[in-house]
C-alpha cells in the first residue's frame, strides 16, 4: 500500500538513511526497531511528510508520491502520533482533535462549539475512549494524551477515502503497563481501517502487536520478519550485532586505571527520573552508562554536569560532597561537559576558535588584567596543531568548521581549563569515521593522563568498546555492572537484556 | 525575495556588516558636502559632536545590554531621574550631586537585572516595568516640574558647558566613556562573557560562566551610562525634569543598531554604537536642513529602525520569531 | 516574548520531576492551589476595592463609581486589542501610535477648529480604518520582514506618533462635533456612551477569542507555534490577522480618548501603552502566549483603574502611579511563571 524506496537521506553531510526499502500493506501493524540513531525517526518523517527525502522515492497504492510537508501526508491519509506529543496543553481536547481542521464547524464566522464537541466525542469513541473533551489538555495523564493524539490521527477517516497510515513513534515510552495493554487494543480493533507502523525500544512489545518487523541498523534496513518467526533475542542479535574491532576503539591504549575516585555517587537521585545511583569514577577510567531513552542515563550525566539538581543522596567530587545547582558549580569543580547538542550547548557558533577554546578559562591569556589576544590566538594555533583541526587559523568562527573539527575545539576548551573530569554526551554523534577514530585516540590519551571520563553514547558498541566499565540503566535504576577490560569486553546482548 | 536573500547571506559575511555602517557615513558625510558645500567647517563638525555626545553615552550603555541579547526600554526614564535628581540636590552639595544621580542609574540597572534574570521576567518587560517605577519617582521627586539649575548650582556644572585643550568638554566625556566602554567589552573577561552570553546562552551556561552576574552588570552599566547622559543633559540644558530625556530612547536603540550590533546579541560593540550615534545625528541635522519637520522625524527614525532591523537580525539564530 | 533558543531536549521524566522551585515558592513558602492562582486577579481586584472603601467609603459611591468606569472606557478597549497579540507571545509597542493616529484622524477630519472639515461619523470610520491598517502594516511587517515583535511594533510606535503630531501641526485641535463628543459627554442608564462602547468592544472581543476560528488559531500558536503550524494553522495569515484585529480595538480607542479630552494633541497616548500592559499582565495573561485573555484582561484594567482612583481617593500622589504600575508588572509577572524555569528568557 505504501511503499519506500531506496529512500536515502542525509544531515549536514552524515547520512541518516541510506537505500532504504520497506512497505506496508493494508490492515497490518508493521513494527520498526533499531538502536538510537539507526535511522527509524528519520524514515517516519519521511513517511509523515514532514522531511524530503535526498534520494529514492515513496508511492502509494502504486502511485508515486510526493509530500512537502506534514499537510500533504495528512491529505493522504498518512498520520503521525509523535513521541514528545505534539498536543497543545493549553487548549480543550476537542480543539486538539481537530486543530487544523475547525473550518467544519464554522458558520458565519462563528464557531459551533456544540458539534465540535460531539464530533470529538465520537471519534474518541472509535478508540473506545470516554475523556471528558472540553478538558484541558495540560489536565490530562500522559495515558490519555496519547489516546486524544490517537484520536486526532483517526480524523483523517472524515477526509481521505482511503485506509489511513498511521505511524506510532514510540507511543508507548510514557505509558506503564495497564495502559499499554489498552493502547494495543485499541490498535488492534482500528486494523480493520488503517495500517499502523509502530516504533519501539522495547521489542518485547513491538513483537506483540506488530505482524511484521523490520529491523534498521546504521541507516539500513537489514532484516525483516514475520513476528511470529522469530524471538526477542533474535532480533536483539541483529540489531545490534556487528564485529566489535577492538582496534577501532584503540583497546590496546586501555590503561588501567589509577585508584583513587574522583567522581563518587550514592544513593543518588532525581524524583521522577533515576533513583539509588551508585556510581564511582577513579582518575583515569572510563566509565559508560547505557540504557534507552527514559532510563534515567541522561539525567545521571546532567546531575553530575551539574544542570539538574539532585534530589537525594550523595555525590562526591574528588572527596568532596557537593550540591550542584547550575553547571558552573561543576565547572569550578574541574568538571567539563562535552554536550550532545554541539552545537547549541558546546560551541558558541558565532565566536571563534580561540574564543571559544577559552571560554571556560581566561586565566592563562590574560595579562595584567586584561585579555592578551597575541597569547590567546598562540594557544589556539597550538591546539589546532596538537589536535589536528582542519581551519585556516583560530579567528575563524566555529559555525564554519565540520561536526568533528567543532568536536575538538570542545575538547580543547575543557583541556585548557584543566578538567579532571569529563562528561562526554554522545561524543561522536554526527562525525564521520575518520572523526570519530581521532576522538577516540584523544578519549584514550585523556585517560592515560588520569582525567575521570563519564560516557555516554548512541551506541552499545561505542560503550564497550571505549570503557573500563559499564553501567546499564533501566527505568531509573542500574540494573546492571559490567567489566569492560580490554579482550574481556561483555557481550552487546548481555547489555540489552539489562536495558530493556 | 530571492534577491534579498542574497543580499543578506552577503551581509551576514561578517565583515560586510561591519562595513556597512561607518560606509554609510561616509556616504552620508559626502551627501551633505555635495548638498552644502561648506557646511562641513571644524565649528559644525564640533557642534555635531558635542550635540551626539549625550546620545552616545545613551546608546553605549544599552549597547551593553543589547549584546547580552536583551533590550533596555528604562534608559530614558532613568536619565530624567539622573537630570531631577542633580537639579535638585546641586544646590545642597554641589558636586555631590554628581555621584549621587549616577549611582541611582546604577542602582536601577541592577533592579532592572535583577528583576530579568532572577524573577525571569523578559528585558523588554523588566525594564519597561522599572522604566515606570524610575518615571514615577523622578515625577514625584519634581512634583511633575521641570526644576532649573539656578546661578548657584551653574558655577558647579559650568564646567560640562566649557572647553578643555579647544575641544568641549562634553566631547571628553563621551571619548573617555567610550575607550572605557571599548576596553571594557573587548580586554576583560565580563566583555567576553557578555559575548558568549548574547551568541550562544547554553553554552556559555555549560562552559560555566556566570551568566546571571554577566546579565545584571550589563543592566547596571546602562542604567549608570543613562545616568551620566541624564546628568550631562541637565548640564546643558540648565534644567532637570522627568520628561527630560524621553525622546532618546527611540534614537539610542536606533543608534545601536544602525550601528551595527545585532539585537539577536553576541555581535557589535560600542565603536560600532559610535559610528550609529553619528549617523543618527546628521540624519536629524540633514532633515532639519532638508526642512522636514521635526515631528516628522520620529517616523523617520521609526522606519530606519525596522529597516535597520531587518537588515542585520541574524534569523538562525532565533528559531520562533514573536 | 521569549526567543526559544534551538530546542534543548527536555526529557519527558525529568519534566515530571520539577526539581527547581517555583518563584511562589521563593516568595512565599510553598505555592497553594491552582485555582487560587487562576483567581487570583480577581480576588486583588475584591480586595483592592474593599481596602479602598474601608479607607475612604466615597470610593462606593454611586457617582465615584461611574468615574472609575469611564476612566476605564479607554484603557479596556485598548488592553483588548493588546490581549490578542500577547496571546500570540509577541508584544505590541505600537498601542500609542495608533491611538495617536486614530485620535488626530477622528478630530481632523470632524468639525474642528483648524481645519474646514465635517465629516462627522464617516471619521470615526476612517479613524478606525487608518488604525486597523496600522496594524495590517505592523502585521506584515512582522512576518515578513521576520523581525521580533517588539522591535516592529517600537519603530510602528513611533512612526505613528510622528504623523500624528505632523498632521496636527505640532499644537492641539479641539473636537467640534457634538455628537462625536457626545460619547463622552451623553449618558445613557447613567453612564457614558463611551462605557457601553468600551462594554461592547469588550464582548466583542469575547466573542472572537471563544467563538472564531482566529481567536482559537491565536491561542493555538501561543501555545505551540511549530505543532499550531504542523497542523496546518497558517501562521502568517492569523498574525497579520491579530495585528489588525488588534489596530482595531485602538482604533476605537483612539475615538473614545479624543471625544474624551475633546481634541487631540501630541501627547494623548501618553503613558497608556504601559498602562495597558500592566493591565494585562496583572489580569493574568502570560507575556508568552496562549494563556488567558480578554476576561483576565478586564479584571486587569479593572485593578488599573480602581488602583488609579483609589489613590487620589486617598490623597497619594498621582505622580507614583507608574511606579506602582511597574511594581505591579514585576509582581505579577514574577508570580505567574512556574513552568517557564527551563526557557531561555532574553
Amino acid at each position: 500500500m505504501l511503499t519506500a524506496n531506496e529512500i536515502s537521506k542525509s544531515f549536514a553531510g552524515v547520512h541518516a538513511l541510506k537505500n532504504v526499502s520497506l512497505d506496508i500493506r493494508p490492515n497490518e501493524v508493521v513494527g520498526l526497531i533499531g538502536e538510537n540513531g539507526a535511522g527509524k525517526s528519520t524514515l517516519m518523517r519521511i513517511l509523515a511528510g514532514t522531511h524530503q527525502p535526498d534520494g529514492g522515492t515513496l508511492m502509494l497504492d502504486g502511485q508515486p508520491l510526493k509530500l512537502r510537508n506534514a499537510r500533504d501526508g495528512a491529505a493522504h491519509g498518512i498520520g503521525m502520533v509523535f513521541q514528545e506529543q505534539s498536543l497543545l496543553l493549553n487548549l480543550s481536547v476537542a480543539e486538539n482533535i481537530y486543530l487544523g481542521q475547525e473550518d467544519q464547524f464554522v458558520r458565519f464566522g462563528v464557531m459551533n462549539w456544540t458539534r465540535m464537541r460531539a464530533a470529538a466525542k465520537r471519534q474518541l469513541a472509535k478508540i473506545g475512549v470516554d475523556i471528558d473533551v472540553t478538558a484541558r489538555t495540560s489536565e490530562l495523564t500522559f495515558a490519555a494524551r496519547q489516546m486524544v493524539e490517537l484520536a486526532k490521527a483517526l480524523t483523517l477517516e472524515e477526509t481521505v477515502s482511503r485506509p489511513l497510515v498511521i505511524l506510532l513513534d514510540e507511543p508507548t515510552s510514557v505509558l506503564s503497563g495497564s495502559d499499554i495493554d489498552v493502547l494495543f487494543k485499541r490498535v488492534r480493533s482500528l486494523k480493520s481501517r488503517a495500517s499502523f507502523v509502530f516504533v519501539s525500544h522495547r521489542l518485547d512489545e513491538v513483537l506483540r502487536i506488530s505482524d511484521r518487523v523490520y529491523t534498521m541498523k546504521d541507516g539500513q534496513v537489514v532484516a525483516e520478519h514475520r513476528a511470529s518467526d522469530i524471538t526477542g533475542p533474535e532480533l536483539h542479535e541483529i540489531m545490534v550485532g556487528r564485529g566489535l574491532q577492538a582496534s577501532y576503539y584503540k583497546e590496546n591504549k586501555q590503561l588501567p586505571p589509577r585508584s583513587e575516585i574522583v567522581v563518587d555517587a550514592s544513593r543518588l537521585c532525581i524524583n521522577g527520573a533515576f533513583h539509588d545511583v551508585d556510581l564511582q569514577i577513579r582518575a583515569g577510567e572510563i566509565v559508560g552508562i547505557a540504557g534507552v531513552v527514559g532510563s534515567g542515563r541522561e539525567e545521571v550525566t546532567r546531575a553530575i554536569g551539574g544542570f539538574l539538581t539532585h534530589t537525594g543522596g550523595t555525590l562526591k567530587i574528588n572527596g568532596e560532597a557537593v550540591h550542584f545547582r547550575r553547571p558552573q558549580q561543576a565547572v569550578r569543580k574541574s568538571i567539563g561537559y562535552i554536550p550532545r547538542e554541539r552545537r547549541v550547548e558546546g560551541l558558541v557558533m558565532f565566536l571563534s576558535i580561540a574564543e571559544n577554546i577559552t571560554l571556560a578559562d581566561l586565566s592563562s591569556v590574560m595579562r595584567n588584567g586584561a585579555i592578551d589576544y597575541g597569547r590567546e590566538r598562540k594557544l589556539a594555533s597550538d591546539w589546532i596543531r596538537r589536535l589536528r583541526i582542519k581551519a585556516p587559523g583560530p579567528d575563524i568562527a566555529c559555525r564554519k568548521l565540520s561536526g568533528g573539527n567543532q568536536q575538538k575545539v570542545v575538547l580543547a576548551r575543557w583541556m585548557t581549563a584543566g578538567s579532571r573530569i569529563l562528561i562526554l554526551d554522545h561524543p561522536t554523534r554526527g562525525l564521520d569515521v575518520g572523526a570519530k577514530e581521532e576522538v577516540y585516540e584523544l578519549v584514550r590519551e585523556l585517560s592515560s593522563q588520569g582525567v575521570a571520563i563519564l560516557l555516554i553514547s548512541d551506541t552499545l558498541e561505542e560503550t564497550i568498546g571505549l570503557s573500563h566499565r559499564v553501567l546499564v540503566m533501566r527505568d531509573g535504576a542500574v540494573t546492571a555492572h559490567f567489566d569492560a577490560a580490554p579482550g574481556r569486553k561483555p557481550d552487546q546482548v548481555d547489555l540489552v537484556r539489562a536495558m530493556v | 525575495m530571492e534577491r534579498f536573500n542574497d543580499i543578506k547571506s552577503l551581509l551576514a559575511a561578517g565583515w560586510v556588516q561591519g562595513a556597512i555602517s561607518p560606509a554609510l557615513l561616509v556616504v552620508l558625510v559626502l551627501i551633505i558636502e555635495v548638498a552644502a558645500p561648506g557646511f562641513l567647517t571644524s565649528d559644525t563638525l564640533i557642534l555635531l559632536l558635542s550635540n551626539t555626545a549625550v546620545l552616545f553615552i545613551l546608546a553605549a550603555g544599552v549597547t551593553f545590554v543589547i549584546l547580552i541579547g536583551g533590550i533596555d526600554l528604562s534608559i530614558q526614564s532613568v536619565a530624567s531621574l539622573a537630570s531631577v535628581i542633580l537639579a535638585q540636590l546641586l544646590p545642597q552639595i554641589g558636586m555631590l550631586a554628581f555621584p549621587v544621580a549616577i549611582l541611582s542609574g546604577l542602582a536601577f540597572g541592577i533592579l532592572s537585572g535583577y528583576v530579568h534574570v532572577r524573577l525571569k521576567v523578559p528585558s523588554f518587560v523588566a525594564t519597561l516595568a522599572t522604566g515606570g517605577v524610575v518615571a514615577g519617582i523622578a515625577l514625584w521627586a519634581a512634583a511633575g516640574r521641570a526644576i532649573t539649575i539656578e546661578e548657584g548650582g551653574r558655577e558647579n556644572t559650568a564646567w560640562i558647558n566649557g572647553t578643555f585643550a579647544g575641544l568641549p568638554t562634553v566631547i571628553w566625556i563621551a571619548v573617555a566613556i567610550g575607550i572605557l566602554a571599548f576596553v571594557g567589552l573587548r580586554y576583560t573577561r565580563f566583555g567576553r562573557h557578555s559575548l558568549a552570553v548574547g551568541a550562544g546562552e547554553p553554552a556559555a551556561i555549560a562552559a560555566g560562566i556566570n551568566v546571571e552576574r554577566t546579565k545584571i552588570l550589563a543592566f547596571a552599566i546602562s542604567g549608570m551610562l543613562a545616568a551620566i547622559a541624564g546628568t550631562i543633559l541637565a548640564a546643558r540644558l540648565s534644567s532637570g525634569s522627568p520628561n527630560l530625556a524621553n525622546q532618546l530612547l527611540l534614537p539610542a536603540i536606533a543608534a545601536v543598531i544602525v550601528g551595527g550590533t545585532a539585537i539577536t546579541g553576541g555581535l557589535g560593540g560600542v565603536a560600532r554604537t559610535a559610528v550609529g550615534a553619528l549617523i543618527i545625528s546628521i540624519v536629524r541635522i540633514g532633515m532639519t536642513f532638508v526642512g522636514i519637520n521635526i515631528f516628522a522625524e520620529n517616523v523617520v527614525f521609526g522606519a530606519v529602525l525596522i529597516l535597520a532591523v531587518a537588515i542585520t537580525i541574524d534569523r538562525s539564530k532565533i528559531a520562533i520569531i514573536k | 516574548m521569549t526567543i526559544n533558543a534551538q530546542n534543548i531536549k527536555s526529557i519527558t521524566k525529568s519534566k515530571q520531576a520539577g526539581a527547581m522551585p517555583t518563584v511562589g515558592g521563593r516568595l512565599f513558602g510553598r505555592p497553594n492551589l491552582k485555582q487560587l492562582r487562576a483567581y487570583a486577579p480577581l480576588l486583588v481586584l475584591i480586595a483592592l476595592c474593599v481596602l479602598i472603601t474601608i479607607a475612604n467609603p466615597n470610593f462606593i459611591e454611586l457617582r465615584n463609581l461611574v468615574r472609575v468606569a469611564n476612566s476605564a472606557a479607554v484603557p479596556l478597549t485598548l488592553a483588548m486589542g493588546l490581549t490578542f497579540i500577547i496571546l500570540l507571545g509577541s508584544i505590541d509597542l505600537s498601542v500609542e501610535g495608533s491611538l495617536s493616529v486614530a485620535a488626530m484622524v477622528t478630530v481632523l477630519l470632524a468639525t474642528n477648529d483648524a481645519n474646514a472639515n465635517s465629516f462627522g461619523w464617516l471619521a470615526v470610520i476612517a479613524a478606525i480604518a487608518a488604525s486597523t491598517a496600522m496594524g495590517f502594516v505592523t502585521g506584515v511587517i512582522q512576518t515578513f520582514l521576520r523581525i521580533p515583535s517588539f522591535m516592529a511594533t517600537l519603530g510602528v510606535w513611533f512612526i505613528g506618533l510622528g504623523i500624528s503630531v505632523y498632521m496636527l501641526g505640532g499644537s492641539a485641535v479641539r473636537l467640534m462635533d457634538p455628537s462625536i463628543r457626545d460619547l463622552a459627554l451623553m449618558r445613557v442608564l447613567g453612564l457614558p456612551v463611551a462605557v457601553w462602547v468600551a462594554l461592547v468592544a469588550f464582548l466583542l472581543a469575547c466573542g472572537v477569542q471563544y467563538y472564531t476560528r482566529l481567536g482559537r488559531h491565536i491561542m493555538a500558536i501561543g501555545g505551540g507555534e511549530d505543532v499550531a503550524e504542523l497542523s496546518g494553522i497558517n501562521l502568517r495569515r492569523v498574525r497579520i490577522m491579530a495585528f489588525s484585529l488588534a489596530g482595531f480595538f485602538f482604533g476605537i480607542a483612539g475615538v473614545l480618548a479624543a471625544a474624551q479630552l475633546g481634541r487631540s494633541d501630541a501627547v494623548i497616548a501618553d503613558g497608556r501603552l504601559f498602562a495597558a500592559v500592566t493591565a494585562v499582565v496583572v489580569g493574568g495573561t502570560a507575556l508568552t502566549g496562549g494563556e488567558g485573555g480578554v476576561v483576565n484582561t478586564l479584571i486587569g484594567v479593572l485593578i488599573v483603574t480602581v488602583l488609579s482612583n483609589g489613590m487620589i481617593l486617598l490623597g497619594i500622589s498621582p505622580y507614583v502611579q507608574q511606579t506602582v504600575q511597574g511594581l505591579m508588572i514585576i509582581a505579577a509577572v514574577a508570580l505567574s511563571l512556574d513552568r517557564l524555569r527551563l526557557k531561555i528568557v532574553k
